[in-house]
């Protein structure tokens, strides 16, 4: 293996020799961290300082919000789910792919077998088919489609980038419907994505009428739409016209700051919504509440709303659900049994500036929070980050397992929750009492941002192997040559470095380490519970931050997405932020140096890992993703050696020992043998394959099918197709 | 001491050539290495390109002596690189693959400059 690696240095070095000296020298020259480049006094605004503000957030909804023009009726009370039937999620057949996740514990683990080690190689392109979902033209390319298709009996079932849902004939590709969701580009937030549908089962249609199956979507624009699973066709009895606009109650908002992406899960007849709200505006950006919705009619039940906890009605006339709370955009998990919910939630709004949140809020960020679907109530709460500033929100879903009790004494229904951190915690999803030990350890204190102390101690899985790499010193920098690798040296040495949780700072950058792309983000985990043994991939790609007064984020541009005055080119989720409403903005890059646009820590920068849940431990470890469509100046090397790049999308396990994986930016979509973790097979893909992959079998057959989406932030190519791959016909 | 002198001929110019390339990449590695040293950094950088830039200053010079000093400096970086990395093949890469290719440029400079002396020796026997 390192031989391996070692030849693949020498390799991939020759192509790149010629050119590295010139760009080094160059690199040096302009070298400037963004302190510097700021500028420290006093600067000049171009507008007067009111031009900055936000608006009022008590301010009426811009025109477009109410994507549907959804009459809003009074504000309802709460209410009781009507009584559900037993859903395909719970209990998948065979052949089926019924939810996101694969099953409603989401473990992305099928029972199929056909596909096997020794024949994987054969794999070949059943059929293509394109959503038609891509950027126009004039349209910045925000595109990640990031889907997971669904499949139940003799339906595929999908959604585009843009909300707009199929259903496929699962041998063919064929379109059988296709319902045009009309989402509108403006209402594209940071990603214009759609993780998958839901498949709800009726408790009070009758099979043969339409609308007993459904098909069920959050969109980008916040509606709740449900459409027949026959027919494609609205169901009327839904809302209204088949859609729930759940911008009512939320307050002030433009189109694009709040927005779904994740599939809603239907628990005991209530649909669960949370909902993204997009990073780095606004201390009082919209509500993170969370709410439940009848499955049959959409009408509503309750809402969590993390300020206003006793209150589980919506909002009064001229009152709206409380701003800057904690939102949750990661896939949440349904427990039927249980009657919960599992929310991994995510940041009050101004991810990187503390000290304007409530005891409240603080109390149920960044952890996972158990609600009772009946009432909306907290059963427990797990909190994974104290008082996060890194934006270490959960993007993963919890995946819900029973394992061996400690004491030998039958099982324990048990929650993973992988997270940005690298941390797995492993919860008892009655209690969330770990199951395996969780320590309070030590975290940095040292920062010069005023009243907003960290806290003192950070929980860490310590029964969990980690999904990291131990904290970066001086001799992981690295480039091509001595030079940039120099460089990276100084960009180190000049950031404020203390380990994980180094503490934000205002005079100079600081490292986040884990960044926030994780570890593990929305791909999430797969978990097979016969052979006990997770997958995981996850990221190392560390974050170079620094938060600057408002003068200085107000010379630079940063204004909030509902500001009048709002550039989308100046700032934006997943970098530099206004934080309007609080003291500071944030300037947040990737650490890496800009003149090669190489990140400044050694490969890999993508993991993948296999452990065996009964001993908790690692069974193999490798980089994840070669170097062929990635390279200095974002040019591809065309070279097939395994670097490990960045990677988002998740992967799925079969029976017959399969691990598929896309995610990586080789734009290629992987197979591991899950034993021994070697590369089996991999194909091309038309696009960058950042979404997860699902399998399924059809008329004796069985599908691998990957959506090559691309991902904008991730610069892989974007493309509007569903590949699905198959063993050819024996004859 | 030689003295620097216009190159003639094609060996002469790639000599000169390479020389000023180890100014060149001297240049930074110095610049840099320094503030790194000042902010508690490796001196490696510092050392590695003040030798360097010697050594282009004395192949400049036409002195073997010049492609030696960088020679040294390349093969010292190499236990450096294996201390500061290990067996990480990606890792080594910035230490080792650039100045490798840098190496063999030097070493076929070595018979040019060894000419060059021998020029300068015969000259100021001469004179």
């Amino acid at each position: 293996m390192r031989k391996n690696t070692l030849l693949a240095a020498t390799i991939l070095c020759g192509s790149l020799a010629l050119s590295t000296a010139p760009v080094s020298a160059q690199a040096q020259v302009l070298s400037e961290s963004p302190s510097t480049s700021i500028g420290g006094k006093g600067p000049h605004l171009p507008h007067p300082p009111g031009w900055y503000n936000a608006p009022s957030p008590d301010a009426p909804q811009a025109p477009g919000v109410n994507a549907a023009d959804i009459p809003p009726g009074p504000p309802a009370e709460p209410s009781e789910a009507t009584p559900a039937v037993a859903q395909q999620s719970s209990n998948p057949a065979h052949d089926d792919w019924p939810a996101y996740g694969r099953d409603s514990n989401a473990t992305r683990s099928s029972p199929l077998d056909q596909i096997t080690p020794d024949n994987v190689s054969q794999l070949k392109e059943a059929f293509v088919y394109h959503t038609g979902s891509k950027p126009g033209p004039g349209e910045a390319n925000k595109w990640a489609a990031e889907t997971t298709p669904i499949k139940v009996g003799d339906g595929l079932y999908m959604c585009s980038a843009m909300n707009d849902m199929m259903r496929l004939d699962p041998a063919t590709g064929k379109e059988v419907w296709h319902f045009k969701a009309g989402v509108k580009y403006e209402s594209i937030p940071y990603t214009a994505a759609c993780k998958a549908v839901t498949y709800y089962t009726s408790s009070t249609v009758p099979e043969g009428q339409p609308c007993h199956t459904r098909i069920l979507e959050g969109t980008l624009d916040m509606r709740l739409i449900e459409v027949d699973a026959e027919t494609g066709k609205r169901c009327e009895a839904f809302g209204y016209h088949g859609e729930v606009n759940l911008m009512k109650g939320m307050g002030e908002s433009v189109p694009g700051f709040v927005s779904m992406t994740a599939p809603v899960p239907v628990v005991n007849g209530a649909i669960i919504t949370n909902q993204e709200v997009l990073d780095g505006q606004r201390r009082w950006a919209p509500s993170g509440v969370i709410r439940g919705y009848d499955a049959e009619t959409g009408r509503f039940l309750w809402a969590w709303d993390v300020n206003r906890p006793n209150e589980h009605g919506e909002p009064k006339e001229g009152e709206h659900y409380s701003r800057g709370t904690p939102n949750s955009w990661a896939a949440m998990t349904g427990d039927n049994e249980l009657g919960l919910v599992y929310v991994p939630t995510g940041n009050s709004a101004a991810d990187y500036y503390s000290a304007m949140r409530s005891d409240k809020e603080n109390a149920v960020s960044s952890a996972v929070v158990a609600l009772d679907v009946k009432t909306g109530t907290p059963r427990w709460v797990f909190q994974t980050v104290h008082k996060d500033v890194w934006d270490y929100d959960i993007g993963s879903q919890a995946t819900l397992t029973d394992l061996p009790a400690e004491d030998g004494s039958g099982t324990v229904p048990a929650l993973l929750m992988p997270t940005k951190r690298g941390q797995t915690f492993v919860l008892d999803r009655r209690t969330g009492k770990p199951i395996l030990p969780v320590e309070e350890r030590p975290a940095p204190l040292d920062t010069d941002v005023p009243g907003d102390p960290r806290s003192p101690t950070q929980p860490w899985s310590v029964g969990m192997p980690r999904l990291g790499f131990p904290p970066l010193k001086e001799s992981d920098m690295w480039g091509m040559t001595p030079i940039d690798e120099l460089y990276c040296r100084l960009l180190f040495k000049k950031s404020k470095y203390e380990g994980e949780f180094t503490a934000p700072e205002i005079s100079h950058p600081w490292i986040e380490y884990p960044g926030y792309n994780g570890g593990s983000d929305w791909g999430s985990i797969a978990y097979d519970a016969k052979s006990g043994i997770l997958i995981a991939n996850w990221n190392n790609t560390p974050m170079r931050d620094q938060l600057v007064h408002r003068t200085k984020a107000d010379a630079l541009g940063l204004l909030p997405i509902d500001s009048p005055h709002f550039n989308p080119k100046a700032g934006g989720a997943e970098g530099n932020g206004a934080m309007a409403d609080s003291p500071y903005g944030i300037l947040v890059t990737p650490f890496w140096n800009k003149f090669t646009g190489l990140m400044c820590n050694k490969p890999p920068y993508g993991m993948i890992t296999a452990i065996d849940m009964h001993a908790h431990k690692v069974l193999w470890q490798h980089p994840l993703g070669s170097a062929r469509a990635n390279g200095p100046w974002g040019l591809p090397t065309y070279m097939p050696l395994t670097i490990g790049t960045p990677n988002n999308g998740g992967p799925l396990i079969t029976a017959s020992g399969l691990v598929f994986v896309g995610a990586t930016t080789d734009n290629l979509i992987h197979a591991f043998d899950i034993k021994t973790g070697k590369e089996v097979w991999n194909a091309v893909l038309p696009g960058g394959g950042q979404a997860t992959p699902m399998t399924y079998e059809y008329k004796g057959k069985q599908y691998v099918a990957i959506m090559a989406g691309g991902h904008h932030f991730m610069m892989t190519p974007v493309s509007d197709a569903l590949v699905v791959y198959a063993l050819p016909d024996k004859n | 001491m030689g003295k620097v002198r216009c190159p003639r001929g094609a060996g002469e110019w790639a000599n000169c050539l390479v020389a000023l390339l180890l100014i060149l990449l001297g240049l930074p590695l110095v610049i840099m290495g320094v503030q790194l040293v000042f902010f508690g950094g490796s001196p490696y950088y510092v050392l590695f390109g003040v030798t360097i830039i010697a050594g282009g200053i004395l192949m400049l010079a036409g002195r073997v002596l010049g492609a030696q000093l960088y020679l040294v400096a390349w093969l010292c970086t190499w236990p450096w690189a294996f201390w500061q990395v290990g067996l990480n093949g990606w890792g080594l890469l910035p230490h080792l693959f650039g100045p490798t290719l840098v190496a063999i440029a030097v070493v076929l400079t070595i018979p040019v400059l060894r000419r060059m002396e021998q020029e300068a020796q015969i000259k100021g026997s001469v004179a």
